[in-house]
């Protein structure tokens, strides 16, 4: 009865997907395939026009891989193709003369299948996955011994991971069958095998081999979901699923010394976003973490600076200088890496704790003003927010912006060392937040507005970061523009030339007039 | 029925009061009335007196009032009690039945007419009811008007005066006794005098008719004679003298306008004073938009507008222009003439000067006049080009047709003098183009100089005060415009690009002029290029955009009041500068003219309100930065998007070889903006200007905020390092300034930020909170609703009580008027039978009488 229902559901899946697929095939193709399907007796010549076909790189790719994937998934349903699997036992089946061809044929149709994984084009690409993937389905499902068709899998990987160009459409589409748990066990079995020779010479194999392990999510809502490719009969493991990846990243450790840095990069990615969690003993990482924290600056420092945070939570394992590593990841290039947003969300995590010596936080939040002064928009908005933050947990602070009467009087130069990278010598906390005060002069309204807070009473609650990190310079301007209220004030003295009237600069360096 | 009762009862009473109150010295109490009899009166003692309560009741007539209670109930209640059973009675169901005398006014008498009508209306058939025509007769003593205006005799006029009777003559000889020639006998005489009578009226009937004849031919020949009449009467007028000059003198005195002068002339001085205040209120408006307070951080008071305003945009020009035109009556009497020849006259004047006068002279007070014009413009312009429309639309660019309109484009002629040599090419009137194509392909016709004196002329011909439609045109023209500047500098070569710059600066006032036809409109336009521009920017956002993007921050610079807080069109454009300035790669010459010059527009914004885009300062830094010669492997840091290292990171470095003393001080060039090449000239001039622009920021505009010691700080160390020997003179110099302005706001000393003081809290004042009417209820608090509802239910107890009184007192009323009756009929009825007693008795009396006389006898 649940067996019904699943085959109902996935039917149901299925149709917008063939009529889809329909759409994409000729219809002289469709002729020539349904022809080939009533004719009784295989007309293996027809197989192989269908089949070279997709060798002529100006045909249309897409259907022509559809218009294979129905024809072969027919003919497994009809025997006439034995699985990879029981290729060598086939004899005892009746012998069959098209059987033999049909049999080159499905093999030449796969290896042009993966051929196409990397293709240049994105549809192709993704439909040349879609279609492998449910080929296999189709070999497991008529295969006489019902066993994974590893072999297929094994293959698709190899073609992913061997591919010059990182195939990035072929991935995506790869990531939606990585949801079923079958095909997650199957590729974390197969991937220690595949793992390129040396990360170092080879480093676009190595960035492809972690972009696989990129999408092989362990996480719980994966687990909880139960999806199989192939039928629902299939076990999965999570134990010996979660050994084969301790495996792999072993593999992945071992490996890597003096990488490429974007490989480097990568491995920290997938370290952080899926393999960690599963790890057997990360306090293994350690060594590994700090080795990046300290060689590298920027991004990598910068995930590893993370991994450490989640090895502090779980692990329970100290780090000194953390805080100091994280004061010096602030400087202005950092608003030109990718990471920028990660960065703001661990300082915040980082900063939360209301234990920490005010010295170290005026710090932080004496160099975070600094660069809002240097910063594109959004951040200078998101880090003058995060000041105000940092002066509501830590009131000791609020000294930053109201001094006491008889310090009040007294001009001083700012007391601040900007180059101190120990943020407890820095000597912030005899300063002033004078940075504010300029930025009230910003440009931007927004930014004006945001540096406003230290005229006025500070908020109740803290600011939600979260809601700015993923905001964009163009987002400001699309804000800024949809704004309802719209009164175009003019300037009230007449231009009779290129020069304003008054204040004119930019007659004054160009020689225009 | 007895709902109209009712009715009716309360109509009387009404009645009664509303006779009662009408007249105000009804209450007052007469000399001869009847006095208030003290023992009449009934005293509610009152046991204690407080204050504030309104006693109604200290005193009252109960004799009195039972008296009026009783009397009104007999009319009322009594009256309905006596016609009770009764089968027929008089009903009077007219409005006002109980009015009488002068009581009954029009307005009664009006309104009854109209019910009147009103049921006949409802009682005639449908067919009637949308019968428009009043049907109905109206009649006097019996007789429709109709009648009676039909036999009216017009001609009846004086015939009343004539006497009836019998005239002196006959009566002095018949009453008294007569002369001589008396006739014999009476009866003859008075047939004589019936039959002259009889005679003489006939006679005079005759007459009548003659004359009413005469009259009735003479109207039906008038109206052939009246043609004549008229004719005759033009005649004459034509025939009338020429005035001479004391007519003349006072026809003008009669036609001069009668009103106040609103408007005396103004002299020069009045004028600067009023313009003067005018741009101060103005400055006073910009700077409150320009800090915008915290309260509110996004106020936008709406300049004043009158409420004649026509929203058509002009609330930002000069007020004052619009209330020159007086309307006055011009010497036959034509209404709408302006009496503008004051504009005109000076001007004639001013010009007949210059040509005496000398030169200098001359052209400042051109200069003067050109700006007053460009003020009067809206008035002037229609006034101009009325006739411009006309034409245009008759005969369209015909030139040969402008001679005998030498007036039109007089104010321009004169103006534009010198150049008419040249533009005798263009049309005076040019039609608005259709489309963009036809835009350029006109302004193609002409050199840049002529294109500007066309997109003028356009503007005047197509000004939307003429002509409802020009509001579109003129909008679509300023697009036109903006299109054609992008056009322009979209693919500017060296060669051309200083020309092009000329035509924008030439095309400025009229751009301005423009947009103070319909703001909103083509501001719109001019954002949604901005944002057009800005999202092709943001594809790619490490190029440069294009350098016409450039030249409409400058329109923006030129015609908006940039230093406001927030301004629509301001504060997207500064958003998209900074994001230019902070991301687009800095690789050519082009990169860092264009990065150049929108730093100086930047500033151009910020001029005023000294407002700071960040991305500026890092700019400078870049440029400073790449002046550095750096040797192998050397980094200086410096931010992005300048680079650290390698060949893009000394774009501006000068070879220690080369020779550049000779140089002299430079502008920026308009060619910089369109090269790739850089060559050892752009670099000295690159870093010279840099350094102008920093003393300037530093000094004009940053130099006084707090904090601005972290902007100027970065500087001194790349200035530090600038090779400054191989450097011409003035760079030298300009850079020894620089170092100076940025050492002096390096240094700068700021007091720790504090609070500003609170101000003391005023202690909360108390008032006495005053219940507008105390009476000593103390009700609980209710809600203004509820209290409502309690007061009404509260009135509606009061109300019922008092009616079950008057109900009781009614029935108590009625009960006494049985009794009575009933006492009366029982009164009767003894009498009866006291009589029919009385009469039996007698009877009975006179029988025994005669029974006893019978036996008497028989005896």
């Amino acid at each position: 009865m649940k067996q019904n229902n699943l085959e109902n559901k996935s039917a149901n899946k299925q149709a917008p997907e063939l009529a889809a697929k329909r759409a994409n095939v000729p219809a002289a193709l469709q002729q020539k395939a349904n022809d080939f399907l009533n004719s009784n007796p295989v007309n293996t010549k027809a197989l192989k026009q269908i089949v070279n076909l997709l060798e002529n790189p100006d045909s249309n790719a897409v259907g022509i891989m559809y218009v294979l994937e129905v024809i072969f998934r027919n003919l497994l349903k009809r025997k006439l193709i034995s699985t990879a699997e029981n290729k060598t036992c086939k004899s005892n089946a009746k012998p069959q003369e098209p059987n033999a061809t049909c049999q080159i044929q499905y093999n030449k149709a796969w290896s042009l299948l993966l051929a196409n994984l990397g293709n240049a084009s994105k549809e192709e690409a993704g439909t040349a996955l879609k279609v492998c993937m449910q080929l296999i389905a189709a070999e497991a499902k008529h295969s006489r011994s019902k066993d994974w068709p590893v072999t297929r899998l094994r293959s698709i990987l190899e073609a992913l991971i061997n591919a010059e160009a990182t195939p990035t459409a072929a991935l995506a589409e790869f990531a939606k069958f990585t949801r079923c748990l079958d095909v997650l066990q199957f590729t974390y079995q197969l991937l220690p095998g595949l793992a390129p020779k040396s990360y170092v010479d080879t480093p676009n194999l190595a960035f492809n081999y972690l972009a696989i392990i990129n999408l092989l999510d362990l996480g719980k809502t994966v687990l909880n979901d139960k999806q199989f490719h192939i039928g629902p009969e299939s076990t999965f493991d999570y134990d010996r699923t979660r050994q084969l990846l301790n495996k792999v990243w072993n593999g992945i450790i071992a490996s890597c010394n003096g990488v490429d840095e974007k490989v480097h990069r990568q491995v920290l990615v997938v370290l952080l976003e899926r393999i960690l969690p599963h790890l057997k003993n990360p306090i293994l990482l350690t060594d590994f973490l700090m080795d990046s924290l300290h060689q590298f600056d920027g991004p990598i420092a910068l995930l590893a600076l993370q991994g450490i945070f989640t090895l502090m939570q779980k692990q329970n394992i100290t780090y000194p200088d953390v805080y100091q590593k994280l004061y010096n990841m602030f400087y202005p290039r950092m608003f030109y890496n990718k990471y920028k947003a990660r960065l703001f969300y661990l300082a915040d995590i980082f900063l939360t704790s209301t234990h920490l010596p005010e010295n170290l936080v005026a710090a932080f939040a004496k160099r975070l003003a600094r660069l809002a002064l240097k910063s594109p928009t959004e951040d200078a908005i998101i880090m003058i927010r995060f000041i105000c933050n940092l002066l509501l947990r830590h009131t000791g602070l609020q000294r930053l912006i109201c001094a006491t009467g008889a310090a009040s009087a007294v001009e001083i130069a700012d007391p601040y060392d900007e180059t101190e990278l120990d943020p407890v010598k820095s000597g912030a906390l005899q300063s002033s937040l004078w940075e504010l005060v300029l930025l009230q002069k910003h440009a931007v309204p927004e930014v004006a507005n945001a540096a406003k807070f230290i005229t006025k009473s500070l908020p109740m609650v803290e600011f939600d970061l979260s809601s700015l990190l993923e905001t964009k310079e163009c987002n400001i301007f699309d804000d800024e523009v949809k704004k309802e209220v719209k009164q175009f004030t003019m300037a009230y003295e007449r231009p009779t030339n290129f020069a304003l009237p008054q204040y004119d600069i930019v007659t004054k360096y160009w020689d225009i007039l | 029925m007895g709902v109209k009762a009712k009715k009716s009862n309360a109509d009387a009473v009404y009645s009664k009061k509303a006779g009662k109150t009408s007249n105000p010295f009804d209450t007052a109490i007469s000399q001869t009335s009847k006095r208030l009899n003290p023992f009449d009166v009934h005293v509610n003692k009152e046991k204690f007196k407080i204050l504030g309560r309104i006693c109604k009741h200290d005193r009252g007539l109960p004799g009195v009032s039972r008296a009026k209670a009783l009397k009104k109930r007999a009319e009322t209640i009594g009256k309905q009690y006596e016609v009770k059973h009764k089968t027929n009675k008089f009903r009077d169901h007219r409005i006002g039945k109980h009015l009488s005398g002068e009581q009954l006014t029009e307005s009664v008498m009006n309104a009854r007419y109209l019910a009147e009508k009103l049921s006949q209306v409802r009682a005639s058939n449908k067919a009637q009811k949308f019968n428009l025509n009043d049907d109905e007769l109206l009649t006097h003593r019996g007789q429709t008007l109709e009648e009676i205006e039909k036999y009216r005799d017009e001609r009846s006029d004086d015939e009343e005066l004539e006497d009836e009777g019998l005239d002196a003559e006959f009566t002095s000889a018949a009453h008294f006794g007569g002369g001589a020639d008396a006739p014999q006998d009476r009866q003859t005489a008075i047939e004589e005098m019936i039959s002259e009578q009889k005679r003489r009226k006939i006679e005079i009937a005759k007459d009548k008719d003659e004359v009413h004849d005469l009259t009735e031919k003479l109207d039906a020949n008038y109206k052939d004679l009246l043609s004549l009449v008229a004719k005759a009467t033009k005649d004459e007028q034509i025939a009338k003298p020429p005035p001479d000059d004391y007519d003349k003198l006072l026809k003008e005195m009669i036609f001069e306008p009668r009103g106040s002068v609103t408007d005396k002339l103004i002299t020069p001085e009045e004028l600067a004073k009023q313009e003067a205040a005018r741009l101060e209120q103005l400055e006073n408006e910009r700077l409150r938009r320009m800090k915008a307070d915290d309260e509110q951080p996004e106020t936008n008071v709406q300049p004043h507008r009158s409420a004649d305003d026509l929203d058509d945009g002009y609330f930002a020009t000069g007020v004052e222009d619009d209330a020159d035109d007086t309307l006055a009556y011009d010497l036959d009497g034509n209404l709408g003439t302006h009496l503008n020849s004051k504009k005109e006259n000076p001007k004639g004047q001013s010009n007949d000067k210059s040509d005496e006068g000398s030169d200098d002279e001359a052209d400042e007070e051109d200069d003067d006049e050109e700006e007053e014009e460009g003020s009067d413009s809206d008035s002037e312009s229609e006034a101009d080009n009325l006739s411009d429309l006309k034409a245009s639309d008759s005969e369209p660019d015909s030139e040969s047709e402008q001679t005998p309109q030498p007036k039109k484009t007089k104010s321009k002629l004169q103006k534009s003098k010198v150049s008419e040599a040249v533009e005798t090419s263009i049309p005076y009137t040019i039609k608005m183009p259709k489309t963009y194509e036809d835009f350029a392909a006109l302004l193609a016709k002409y050199t840049p100089a002529q294109q500007v004196t066309v997109v003028e002329r356009i503007i005047k011909c197509n000004h939307p005060k003429l002509e409802g439609v020009n509001r579109e045109d003129v909008v679509k023209l300023f697009g036109f415009l903006l299109h054609y500047i992008k056009d322009m500098f979209e693919d500017a070569s060296e060669l051309d690009i200083g020309s092009h710059f000329k035509l924008v600066s030439q095309l400025m006032p009229q751009l301005h002029d423009l947009v103070h036809l319909n703001i909103d409109r083509m501001s719109n336009t001019l954002l949604d290029l901005i944002k057009e521009k800005y999202a092709e920017y943001r594809k790619n956002h490490k190029i440069y955009p294009s350098l016409d993007t450039l030249i409409y921050f400058k329109i923006v610079s030129n015609l908006y009041s940039t230093s406001d807080f927030r301004h629509p069109l301001a504060t997207p454009t500064y958003i998209f500068m900074q994001h230019m300035l902070s991301r687009a790669r800095v690789r050519t010459r082009q990169d860092i003219a264009m990065g150049l010059f929108v730093v100086t527009i930047a500033l151009e914004f910020g001029s005023r309100s000294k407002r700071l885009l960040p991305a500026i300062f890092n700019f400078l830094q870049g440029i400073v930065h790449m002046a550095i010669p750096k040797r192998q492997q050397e980094r200086v840091e410096i931010a992005p998007p300048f680079e650290q290292e390698g060949p893009f990171s000394k774009l501006l470095a000068i070879p220690a070889t080369s020779d550049t003393k000779a140089l002299q001080p430079q502008k920026l060039q308009p060619a910089d903006l369109v090269t790739q090449t850089i060559d050892v000239d752009f670099k000295v001039r690159a870093l010279d200007s840099t350094l102008c622009l920093l003393k300037q920021i530093f000094k004009e505009q940053m130099g006084e905020h707090t904090g601005a010691c972290y902007l100027a700080a970065p500087f001194l160390p790349l200035i530090e390092q600038l090779p400054m020997n191989l450097y011409p003179e003035h760079v030298q110099e300009h850079c020894a300034e620089a170092t100076t302005t940025l050492k002096s706001v390096a240094e700068q000393k700021m007091k720790p930020l504090a609070p500003p003081d609170k101000k003391p809290k005023a202690l909360r004042l108390l008032e006495p909170r005053f219940e507008m009417v105390y009476d000593d209820k103390r009700r609980p608090k209710m809600s203004k609703q509820k209290e409502e509802r309690a007061k009404l239910l509260h009135k509606i107890k009061r109300e019922k009580k008092g009616a079950i009184r008057e109900i009781r007192r009614d029935t108590a009323f009625v009960q006494d008027l049985k009794l009575k009756q009933q006492i009366q009929s029982d009164n009767e009825r003894r009498e009866k039978v006291k009589r029919i007693y009385q009469e039996a008795s007698v009877q009975q009396g006179e029988l025994n009488e005669l029974a006893r006389a019978k036996k008497r006898k028989k005896f």
